[in-house]
């Protein structure tokens, strides 16, 4: 899972999955999503940097404050990345199967 | 189901199996075929692969470090089908099927993994950028 490990990692985090999930109902802010997450803001915004960095979310800025959303491109690029990680590993199961039958 | 089908991954391999060998081979013996090394968190450190029988089966990797969830069995029914909760990356919400279909001598087996949609069906209250990903995920898997 090499390719696209930083996106993995990204998600691997508890908190950060609740916040890309809470993400996908729509744009918010840094505070919006403090208040609805057990972790502090300056928390919240560490997460949100390495999502960001992952690719898997967006940011903008309104006024003072900075909304994010989830990225699509980065949820395309996970289905991209399963799409070869499948056909390689059904590729293996093929294989072996035939390996048995011989 | 409610998935939206352009956005699943679909494969189809046939072998040279029963549905009965196809799925045990899918299954118990999980670990004489996956790719541990590109298809694992721990790569070559990787010393075994399960997959545990049953609804609530855990499908997970053994290091020396200890154990990696990679899904949950959500539906178990040899020979024909598996449904698992898959965890890896885009943890929740997606999903892998697998089928084992007779065809000839042998089996054809489906691999579908979808959900890779903005948000869970049942969440889509919230205006329109559900839409608009749902639109841009669908033109991505076209152009795929």
């Amino acid at each position: 899972m090499s390719t696209n490990g930083i996106v993995l990692d990204a998600l691997g985090d508890w908190t950060r999955r609740q916040i890309f999930d809470a993400l996908k109902n729509g744009p918010q802010s840094v505070g919006e999503l403090a208040a609805r997450m057990p972790v502090s803001r300056p928390a919240v915004s560490q997460h949100l940097r390495v999502l960001k960095d992952a690719g898997l979310v967006l940011d903008t800025k309104d006024g003072t404050r900075r909304i994010y959303r989830v990225d699509p491109s980065g949820l395309a690029g996970i289905r991209a990345y399963f799409d070869s990680f499948w056909d390689e590993a059904l590729g293996r199961f093929a294989a072996e199967a035939r390996k048995e039958r011989e | 189901m409610s998935t939206t089908m352009t956005e699943a991954i679909r494969k189809t391999v046939l072998v040279d199996f029963t549905p009965e060998e196809a799925f045990a081979l899918f299954t118990a013996r999980i670990a004489s075929w996956w790719p541990v090394r590109t298809h694992s968190y721990g790569g070559d450190n990787v010393t075994e692969v399960v997959l545990e029988p049953g609804v609530g089966g855990r499908l997970y990797e053994v290091t020396a470090d200890g154990e990696q969830d990679w899904g949950k069995v959500l539906a178990w029914e040899p020979p024909a089908r598996l449904l698992l909760d898959w965890q890896i990356g885009e943890a929740r919400g997606t999903e892998v099927e697998v089928t084992f279909e007779p065809e000839g001598p042998g089996s054809r087996v489906v691999l579908e993994h979808r959900g890779f949609s903005a948000s869970d069906p049942r969440e889509r209250y919230s205006g329109g950028w559900d839409v608009v990903l749902g639109t841009y995920v669908e033109s991505a898997s076209k152009k795929a």
